[in-house]
């Protein structure tokens, strides 16, 4: 583990890609069949072989087992996580000149997961961590701390890793990638192509393979060639990948988090089927026959509990497009048009909550795309006959066209600090719209600026700054940025009565002043053309809209 | 001794002098050279020779109430004895020993206790009384040894150069600039420089710190090092490809400054002391009192108080980057 951290250290250091993946295929190489899959885990930042085991440690218990050893109060300490902004690093850096040094085995390290994880008392586990905190070198403890908190943060990503293994046994990165989706266990895969044996490595259920992407299409008229393609509406629901085989069922979505117990409905029609399946598709607020909006679907997601009212008052289903797996048969390298009827097959003669996506010949796309903005959908997808599923990749052979939505100049009213990398930055900006002579705040985005210009603000803000609120700096209105955004949407949370979905920023406009901001009258506007189209009637008589 | 501290700076009122004052004063100590301590002009001015020829050179002063304190020299000074002591920090950097009606007090300046890449070895000070920084006061803060620090300079710039890419040093146009291109020069590597860093490196290089080096030439920067001020950088990465930055600083002990500096490569080397380095400071002095000024002067205190030392945060500014 001692040589682990060193390598990591030695990773985090460089910003080459190309040399994170000499590093550590070098290091990879010279490891034993034991260590092997077992480092190639710890770099996933995942401390247990078993992938749903929690070891259960926050930051709490890591303070508390960190209090029993050093000499300085609670807040300096506090202080210290809060400068650091990474729970195993501040460990380790406050652990230096208190711990015995004493080297730490990879075997050793695996198991003092696992006797974490299977002390089951708090108090258990802070004692156990205690001691380790004592015996081991302060840089190993850091990044020993790091693999439980799920984050290395040494600027590594799965892919990374994944190029790692392929260059330390010597295979082509494609089939190394290809057996990591299909199997979903990277450290079997890394030992498996040490051996030469990437071909046997099998399929299996239960993990997220990677989805495949569309390529983004802004115009129906730049597609050159629109006779070749098959077409299905684009939906605007929560993309979902569902695995089924016997009683189980799980539900991953984009974010990779399984989320089956948000929809029951749709769990218990995939346990129905007799098949092992593993399905791409989308999660639709629908009624009658037809999308409800995405704030249907978010207003449901956001209760804690799904109580019988919110089901019958957003029921969902799946719509499916594709299917990866088929009673024992991965089918990524089959063709579309035989995926496609395997789909139909096997769906056949299901109605709601599991449906197909219509599919067509492209004939006129304009009209197709008119007529799918009508049905309350995003707009087309287009997919090229022949094509198998390219995991994790937007090759081309799926292609989106969205109409491109329109942006709004705001005003930064609040910034608070990030976190992890960012938490010593003001990163996260409240934003307001004008209305009359006051501001309405309106959303809240985190992403779209360059690192400098987060920076920059940083500097800039506190010098605006009119009030302090716990982590939040309420300031003076001075900075105007564009933000896009996928909808507006009614919302009690914010002032302006209205709420962005996904609100990212475009630009920083400085040559703005907040004056020069959108007025909640063309927010009304921009709301009102939008939900002409997209609001089904049953659903606008709801209370609480 | 009475101490008073503001905004303005340090204040003995008994003996009439202000230590690294802010605004112009008739008589002040100055540590070091850097602009949030040496600002302006004043009437009588006690610092180091190398101090006092900085000062000089950024301010465009002449020298007329200069009075020039070598380290271990001593002055009289209403009623007082002032002695310069060396301090570890930037070239001419000295605390300030002051001796009043049988009390000792010792002024550090910014200070660390390593000896530097260039300038003298902090020598410590018994004292009654001692005003210290903690620029770095908290007990995350490890840094490099001297010795090491040389090595990973020069490492880091000959690995970039070796893969035919840019070694890029991002430093403070006085002292780490300098250092960091003496250290390069030292070790055999060709060395452009770029910005305000090249204004004082006559100064380290008549103080003994020989410097090899090139003004930076956006067409030829291929197989040189770079020593730049953050401030060019935008300018620098427009004209030039495969640059790669290292950061050189105190604030280099924390990964977090990777995203902070836009660095890929962190060098944990100060002109500030690291946590042990202050604690060490303190502890050698031996002084039953001691005031905290600078950075994370609250935090530094409070520990300092639980190990049974009279201390306590003395507000002069608000903290700022090294």
């Amino acid at each position: 583990m001692d040589r682990f951290a060193q390598v990591c250290d030695e990773v985090a250091q460089t910003g080459s890609r190309r040399k994170k993946v000499r590093l550590l295929s070098e290091y990879l190489r010279g490891l034993s069949d034991e260590d092997l899959p077992r480092v190639v885990r710890f770099l996933c930042a995942r401390p247990l072989a078993r992938t749903e085991a929690e070891l259960s440690i926050g930051h709490s218990r890591l303070r508390d087992a960190l209090m029993e050893i050093l000499p300085w109060e609670p807040e300096i300490v506090r202080l210290c996580f809060r400068e650091v902004g990474d729970a195993g690093e501040a460990i380790g850096l406050l652990l230096e000149g208190f711990t015995r040094r004493e080297p730490m085995t990879l075997a050793s390290a695996e198991l003092l997961y696992q006797r974490l994880y299977y002390s089951r008392r708090a108090a258990g586990k802070v004692s156990l961590l205690t001691s380790i905190f004592l015996q081991h070198r302060p840089r190993t403890l850091q990044y020993f701390i790091k693999v439980i908190t799920g984050d290395l943060r040494i600027g590594l990503k799965e892919k990374i890793v994944e190029e790692a293994v392929a260059a330390a046994a010597g295979a082509a990165h494609d089939t190394v990638r290809k057996a990591s989706n299909r199997s979903g266990d990277l450290p079997a895969v890394a030992l498996a192509a040490r051996r030469g044996r990437l071909h046997a490595v099998e399929a299996s259920l239960f993990h997220a393979m990677d989805f495949m992407l569309a390529k983004p299409v802004d115009q129906v008229r730049e597609i050159l060639d629109p006779a070749i393609w098959l077409v299905e509406d684009k939906y605007d629901g929560i993309r979902a990948q569902i695995h089924a085989s016997g009683d189980k069922v799980m539900i991953f979505t984009r974010s990779l988090d399984e989320a089956s117990s948000s929809y029951p409905e749709i769990a218990a029609a995939v346990q129905a089927l007799p098949h092992s399946v593993v399905l791409d598709g989308e999660v639709l607020a629908w009624r009658g026959g037809s999308p409800l909006p995405f704030f249907a679907l978010q207003r449901r997601l956001s209760r804690k509990r799904l109580t019988a009212e919110i089901l019958e008052q957003v029921p969902v289903i799946f719509m499916a497009y594709d299917i990866l797996y088929l009673d024992g048969d991965l089918l990524l390298d089959t063709p579309l048009e035989q995926r496609r009827a395997l789909l139909e097959q096997t769906l056949a003669g299901h109605g709601a909550p599991l449906l197909v996506s219509p599919q067509q010949r492209a004939d006129n796309l304009e009209t197709r795309f008119t007529e799918a903005r009508e049905r309350g959908n995003e707009g087309l997808v287009l997919k090229r006959p022949g094509s198998a599923y390219e995991s994790g990749r937007r090759s081309g052979a799926w292609v989106k066209i969205k109409r491109p939505y329109a942006t709004l100049d705001v005003v930064i009213t609040a910034a608070e600090r990030g976190h992890g990398k960012r938490a010593t930055l003001l990163s996260d900006y409240t934003f307001a719209i004008r209305d009359g002579a006051r501001l309405v705040n309106i959303g809240k985005a985190y992403s779209g600026l360059t690192d400098s210009e987060i920076r920059e603000l940083t500097r800039l803000l506190p010098s605006l700054a009119q009030e302090e609120s716990g982590r939040v700096l309420l300031v003076r209105p001075a900075i105007v940025l564009e933000v896009a955004f996928d909808a507006i949407q009614r919302s009690k949370r914010h002032a302006s009565g209205y709420a962005l979905r996904f609100p990212r920023i475009v630009r920083w406009r400085r040559d703005k002043t907040p004056d020069q901001a959108d007025s909640l009258a063309r927010v009304r506007q921009l709301h009102e053309g939008r939900a002409g189209v997209r609001q089904s009637r049953a659903f606008l008589n709801e209370p609480g809209i | 001794m009475r101490i008073e501290y503001s905004p303005r700076g340090i204040f003995l009122s008994e003996i009439g002098l202000w230590l690294d004052a802010q605004e112009p004063q008739e008589a002040c100590w100055i540590s070091h050279a850097h602009s949030d301590h040496a600002r302006s002009p004043h009437g009588t001015v006690f610092a180091t020779p190398a101090t006092l020829s900085l000062y000089r050179t950024r301010l465009g002063l002449d020298e007329a109430g200069f009075r020039p304190l070598d380290y271990h020299e001593c002055a009289e000074f209403h009623g007082a004895r002032l002695t310069a002591c060396p301090a570890s920090h930037i070239l001419g950097a000295a605390q300030l020993l002051v001796e009043h009606r049988g009390e000792r007090l010792v002024y550090t300046g910014d200070i660390k206790l390593r000896p530097p890449l260039c300038g003298c070895a902090t020598e410590t000070v018994a004292c009654d009384h001692l005003i210290i920084e903690s620029t770095f006061g908290l007990p995350i803060f490890h840094f490099l040894e001297t010795e090491q620090a040389r090595r990973r300079i020069a490492g880091f710039a000959r690995e970039c150069l070796d893969e035919q890419t840019t070694p890029v040093f991002l430093g403070s146009t006085l002292g780490r600039g300098q250092e960091m291109v003496h250290a390069l020069s030292e070790a055999g590597i060709p060395v452009s420089v770029h910005g305000a860093i090249v204004h004082y490196l006559p100064l380290y290089e008549a103080a003994g710190y020989p410097v090899q080096w090139e003004p930076y030439d956006a067409e030829s920067t291929k197989g040189t090092a770079v020593v730049v001020t953050p401030g060019l950088r935008d300018q620098l990465e427009a004209s030039a490809r495969n640059l790669r930055f290292a950061y050189v600083s105190g604030w280099a002990a924390l990964a977090n400054a990777r995203l902070g500096a836009r660095a890929e490569h962190l060098i944990p080397y100060s002109d500030h002391g690291d946590f042990q380095e202050l604690i060490s400071m303190v502890q050698s002095s031996g002084a039953r009192r001691v005031d905290v000024v600078h950075g994370y002067a609250e935090a530094f205190a409070r520990i300092l108080r639980q190990t049974g030392c009279d201390a306590r945060a003395a507000g002069v500014r608000a903290p700022e980057d090294e």
